[in-house]
């Protein structure tokens, strides 16, 4: 909780920086000054719930959250996450627009949502968690108002996204209406074989709401264009650690609630899983700019994301936190690295060994993470969801299919290293490398690599 | 049939939401699209309250519920009309078919 | 403290020769680069030799625990390795000769601007390597598994200036992914009927009696076989391993000789508990066998690059190896892996230095007669030679005979195509000596002038492995000459054959005399044809045997000209159109698709809600209807 309040009011405090000021870089300081103090804050809940095993977990606002030690563990890994998200892009956020103070004030304001969303127990939370989300995110994709495709792009989120809220809303109600209470855990009294139409339908709606959060196909079609419009760094914190973020609460929702009626919703989220899978990386094969190819790449990664959905067991909950930390870290260092380019397609990648070997290696890294390599750390994220899937055990064609498209996406990967290696080419920069970026990028490297090795410091509930 | 029944107000409720998704569809007016969406809500705020008078008369979760709906939409609201202004400065049309810059 | 407790030194050096060099390769002087590279794998070499001795007097096997890899539940995989007979042996292959390899690169990369870089990718490949042998369970191998694909993608495109080099490398990369998806399915199917993957609980579950169906092992048995058609090169997955051939000679050397291609190998000979639960999957793997060993041994026989005839022979022998392994006979398949070590690598950096002096020339039509010149590569080679075509007192000779015995014993068809395969073996190698090494030069005057023999880094190396390619055969004797084979005793603690009858010893001594007799007069033959050689036609022949036109004939007409058909057709329409066409096709298949998915992708926001509002439609539908 006081992580909650602390990010409410570093927003806060944000807000009043960008009127009372106009030094850009002097707001960037502030911003990541105040983000390392809400880390330490979740630290500091963390050291506190430790101490405290054995208690009841508390429960705050008349019992509408309950903040248990997943949920404080899962809200630092996230602050850490966005510590080193303003740590590595907090300059090219400065480069946005004229509002600096305003854009770090929204991101706190999704902090915000991420922790109501890892500890909610009530449907109501659950609710304003994810517009707290999403509404600073249909803001930040078009901040960049000069610009067509921004705004085009948060407009389109926006035309989407509320009308997905309307289908979220719907199950919400439908489900008031079959059980009469908000509380996730009263909804495990729904009856197992007889499961009234009622309920049935409010389950469908809400796997298609939380599924258009988490761009699962086929509520996946804003997600090229609205990562492809939105000023890059703005794309590379929506497409990691929000998407977590709703991913843990679709996780809670479906297994504190539903885990006792997977007959009945676990073979849709299969079909989706795969229709995810399969459109996510069939389509990035085909993309001429870098940018939009991660924008199906995070489609394609969301399917993988939704085996920790269907499989109801202990693995998943292990699954969705290193992969959540696996692939946002990742994607974020490809993204920090994507900004220093001029040009977003492949050809802009080439020779980029050549004249800067350091980002060149990096970006390797990031990109055999997210194709899933062995010793970095999206092969230890693909590795425990489908480990959780197997252990599940009813969905071993999908698992099968997952691995096809795993390696279908090593081609699009490899694509960049291979024009970044092996093909010759003047890569520009838009302004140099500095020392400090590749500390920070080499850092995440690290970060990659740690997380390969030793998975389980993730998991240290 | 002199009682208004929860059927009928899930009927109209229904009725709300479908004509919300329908001029959500066909609609190429941003603003007519706004209220499309508006409309959705709407039915749902409807369900909510008719299952809370006549299913669990005894709480009033779904009546809160309502209330918190309406200020989040409101929200939603004012930033929608945000970027259906910028749209105007830079496209000088509110058509929604006409923002396809970036698509494949 | 015992030898066995510092295993993870073994690994550890060549990792950090490749951070060293990896971290510094712009700014480490080269020959301090080649030495950090060699002595790296050296000491590894050194720490492998102690536990060996421990392990060969003490027998056992055992298990050293790292740290905690993964944990979830009951299930828990530890980062753990394996010390026993078989990872031993293959540590002192991996660990041996590529130290040999090393040497011979510090001198044949000497003019190249990234040596140090190639050094760093050489101890990464070798770090791999090891990881791949010393696991103690699947998912560490496949760690490994990755990483040695990997490291082969890197140094196949290490002269990435060429285009096709590239492609080469990059084909590598796609071909094994193949096969590694196999693999992984394998190892979820294991995950999945037995909850375990570290190899002692697994065997364990297996001896102690059905947890599974059996059709489950054959499954299994055949997902994991199919990685091992990826990584060693067995049909329909070996086109990448010719192709390979874009890389530095010395990399050809590490990949076809000591490591890369022999982890199929290693991985089946790990799983002969499962393997030998599973007769169908058996049966399969000694036919692929036997199919890529003939299919690439014609080929070979028209090939006119140097390289790309060792690489074909490769093909044919690991098919060898696996013809010995679907016979249930895996110590054969180890035996033969380690004489092929000594005399493939010996063979490839022979060739290497060959390269070497003609100036990077591959063509065996432009050379000829440089045995003059190259005394130490001539006579290295012909060992090499000689123990590759199974000439009696050679290494090959020992474990190609046992693979043989074997197949006689269980499946004559297969026994009687290994022996057509083991002829053709002794012809291409020897026509690929006589017309590099015999004759007269038939290169530009330039190259010769330019002919020498290369230095003591590289000659070193190559009396190395030509002396263990003699004696390397005889840790394992047949049954007629000695009671003990000190290979099969070594390995039976780790690898359990699948046992057999003893044969009559007049049997075997009939079976060591067939392949005697056709190794020898084939060599024979290669060497007759070819000592005259005349490229345009097989005309003009003469005065090469005593009754030349006789042999000349029989041979042109039985032997030759089909031969020459067969290959011709095999490399134009199963390589070039069959395989290569699916393999292409499949990419071609995946980017259609997108290509035509994309297009779903219209910029419509109105577009993209009615796909979501038919996408919500159809669920419910599927949720309704279907599911209940």
């Amino acid at each position: 909780m006081k992580a909650i309040i602390a990010a409410t009011i570093i927003g806060v405090i944000m807000m009043f920086a960008s009127i009372l000021s106009n030094n850009k870089s002097g707001i960037v300081s502030l911003a990541t000054v105040l983000f390392f103090f809400l880390f330490g804050i979740n630290i500091w809940e963390v050291y506190e719930s430790i101490n405290a095993t054995g208690v009841a977990a508390p429960a705050y606002l008349n019992n509408m959250m309950s903040l248990d030690s997943f949920a404080i563990w899962f809200s630092m890994l996230m602050s850490g996450c966005a510590l080193l998200y303003i740590l590595l892009l907090g300059k090219e956020i400065a480069k946005v627009g004229k509002h600096v103070g305003e854009y770090f004030a929204l991101i706190a304001f999704i902090m915000v949502g991420i922790y109501l969303l890892a500890g909610y127990s009530n449907m109501l939370m659950l609710f304003i968690g994810i517009e707290i989300l999403s509404i600073p995110q249909y803001i930040l994709a078009g901040s960049d108002k000069r610009n067509l495709k921004s705004t085009e792009a948060s407009l389109k989120y926006f035309l989407m996204g509320s009308f997905s809220t309307g289908i979220l809303l719907m199950g919400i109600a439908m489900l008031y209406g079959a059980t009469g209470s908000f509380d996730i855990i009263n909804f495990r009294m729904l009856q197992t074989d007889a499961l009234n139409p009622l309920a049935l339908s409010g389950i469908l709606f809400l796997i298609i709401g939380l599924g258009f959060k988490v761009s699962a196909a086929p509520m996946h079609m804003w997600t090229p264009d609205v990562y492809d419009g939105s000023p890059t760094p703005f794309t590379a914190f929506m497409s990691t650690i929000v998407k977590a973020g709703v991913f843990v609460a679709f996780l809670r929702l479906f297994h504190a609630s539903f885990g006792n009626l997977t007959n009945h919703w676990m073979m849709i989220v299969a079909v989706i899983t795969a229709t995810t899978l399969f459109i996510g990386n069939i389509t990035a094969v085909f993309q001429q700019s870098v940018k939009r190819m991660l924008a199906y790449s995070s489609i394609a990664q969301a399917g993988f994301m939704l085996f920790a959905i269907l499989s109801v067991n202990a693995t998943a909950w292990q699954g969705i936190v290193i992969y959540a930390v696996a692939y946002s870290v990742a994607t974020i260092g490809m993204f920090a690295v994507l900004i220093k380019l001029k040009d977003y397609t492949y050809d802009g990648f080439n020779g980029l060994a050549k004249k800067e070997p350091a980002l060149a290696f990096f970006t390797t890294i990031f990109l055999m993470s997210l194709a899933g390599i062995p010793l970095t750390g999206g092969f230890m994220a693909k590795y425990f969801v489908l480990l959780a899937a197997v252990q599940q055990g009813q969905v071993m064609w999908l698992v099968i299919f997952a691995l096809i498209m795993a390696a279908v996406s090593v081609y699009y990967y490899f694509k960049v290293i291979i024009a970044m290696y092996f093909k010759t080419g003047e890569a520009e920069l838009n302004h140099e490398v500095t020392g400090y970026d590749k500390l920070m990028l080499g850092i995440t490297c690290l970060l990659v690599i740690l997380i390969g090795l030793m998975p389980q410091l993730l998991l240290n509930l | 049939m002199n009682e208004i029944s929860l059927n009928h107000y899930l009927f109209v409720s229904c009725a709300l939401f479908f004509i919300g998704v329908y001029g959500f569809l066909t609609r190429r007016n941003l603003i007519t699209m706004l209220m499309a969406i508006e409309l959705i809500l709407n039915s749902i705020n409807i369900n909510f309250i008719v299952f809370n008078k006549f299913l669990f008369p005894d709480k009033l979760d779904g009546l809160f519920f309502t209330i918190f709906i309406i200020t989040i939409a409101a929200a939603e609201a004012a930033v929608a009309i945000a970027i259906i202004i910028n749209l105007y400065r830079n496209y000088k049309t509110i058509d929604v078919e006409e923002t396809n810059t970036m698509k494949f | 403290m015992t030898m066995t407790n510092l295993v993870y030194l073994i690994p550890l050096f060549p990792l950090i020769g490749f951070l060293i060099n990896g971290i510094g390769w712009r700014t480490i002087p080269k020959s301090v680069g080649g030495l950090i590279g060699s002595i790296t794998v050296l000491a590894s070499f050194v720490v492998s030799l102690g536990i060996f001795f421990e392990v060969k007097s003490t027998g056992a096997s055992s298990t050293i625990v790292l740290f905690d890899f993964i944990q979830s539940g009951k299930l828990n995989i530890p980062f753990a390795f394996q010390v026993d007979s078989l990872s031993v042996t293959f540590l002192l292959i991996i660990t041996g000769i590529g130290f040999l390899i090393h040497v011979y690169s510090t001198s044949y990369m000497h003019e190249d601007e990234g040596m140090v870089k190639y050094f760093a990718y050489l101890n990464l490949f070798i770090f791999s390597m090891l990881l791949l042998v010393l696991g103690a369970n699947y998912l560490v191998m496949f760690i490994g598994w990755e990483g040695v694909g990997l490291c082969s993608y890197l140094l196949i495109g290490f002269w990435f200036k060429n285009r096709d080099y590239t492609n080469a490398a990059k084909k590598a990369f796609i071909m094994n992914r193949i096969g590694d998806l196999g693999f992984l399915i394998g190892m979820l199917l294991i995950l999945f009927h037995f909850g375990t993957l570290s190899y002692q609980d697994f065997f364990g579950q297996l001896k102690s009696g059905a947890t599974a169906n059996p059709s489950m092992y054959n499954w299994i048995a055949i997902c994991l076989f199919i990685g091992a058609m990826g990584k060693s090169a067995q049909i329909p997955l070996y086109t990448w391993l010719p192709d390979a051939m874009a890389g530095p000679t010395p990399v050809s050397a590490l990949i076809h000789a000591a490591t890369m291609v022999t982890a199929g190998i290693y991985m089946i000979a790990r799983s002969s508990a499962l393997y030998n639960l599973a007769p169908d999957a058996l049966t399969f793997v000694a036919w692929i066998g036997c199919i890529t060993a003939l299919i690439a041994a014609t080929i070979a026989i028209k090939q006119y690059d140097i390289k790309k005839v060792l690489a074909y022979s490769t093909v044919s022998q690991l098919g060898f190896m696996f013809m010995a392994l679907g016979m249930g006979a895996y110590t054969t398949a180890v035996f033969h892996v380690m004489t092929h070590a000594f005399f493939k690598a010996l063979l490839f950096l022979g060739s290497g230095s060959v390269i070497h002096a003609m100036g990077g020339e591959q063509d065996i039509r432009k050379m000829g007669g440089l045995g003059k010149k190259m005394k130490v590569t001539q006579i290295t080679f012909l060992i090499g030679c000689l123990a590759i075509a199974g000439i009696p007192g050679f290494s090959g000779f020992f474990s190609k005979d046992e693979i043989l015995a074997a197949t006689f014993e269980h499946n004559k068809a297969i026994y009687a195509l290994g022996l057509f395969g083991a002829m053709m073996t002794a012809f291409y190698m020897f026509r690929l000596y006589t017309l590099t090494f015999t004759g007269t030069f038939r290169g530009t005057h330039d190259q010769e002038h330019h002919l020498h023999e290369s230095p003591a880094a590289m000659t070193f190396p190559l009396i190395i492995l030509a002396i263990l390619s003699v004696f390397g055969g005889y840790i394992g004797l047949p049954a007629v000459i000695s009671e003990t084979h000190t290979l099969r005793n070594f390995l039976s603690t780790s690898v359990s054959n699948i046992a057999h009858e003893e044969m009559a010893h007049n049997t075997e001594w009939m079976l060591l005399g067939i392949s005697t007799a056709i190794a020898v007069v084939f060599s024979i033959i290669g060497v007759a044809v070819h000592r005259k050689p005349n490229f345009v036609a097989n005309t003009g022949l003469s005065k090469v045997f005593e009754n030349k036109w006789y042999v000349d004939e029989l041979y042109d007409t039985i032997i030759v000209r089909p031969l020459n058909a067969l290959s011709d057709m095999l490399d134009r329409f199963v390589e070039k159109m069959g395989i290569d066409g699916i393999v292409n096709g499949i990419g071609k298949l995946v980017r259609f698709g997108g290509d035509r998915v994309r297009l779903l992708q219209t910029g419509q926001v109105g577009f993209y809600i009615f796909v979501m509002v038919i996408g919500i439609t159809i669920l419910f539908a599927l949720s309704f209807f279907w599911i209940r």
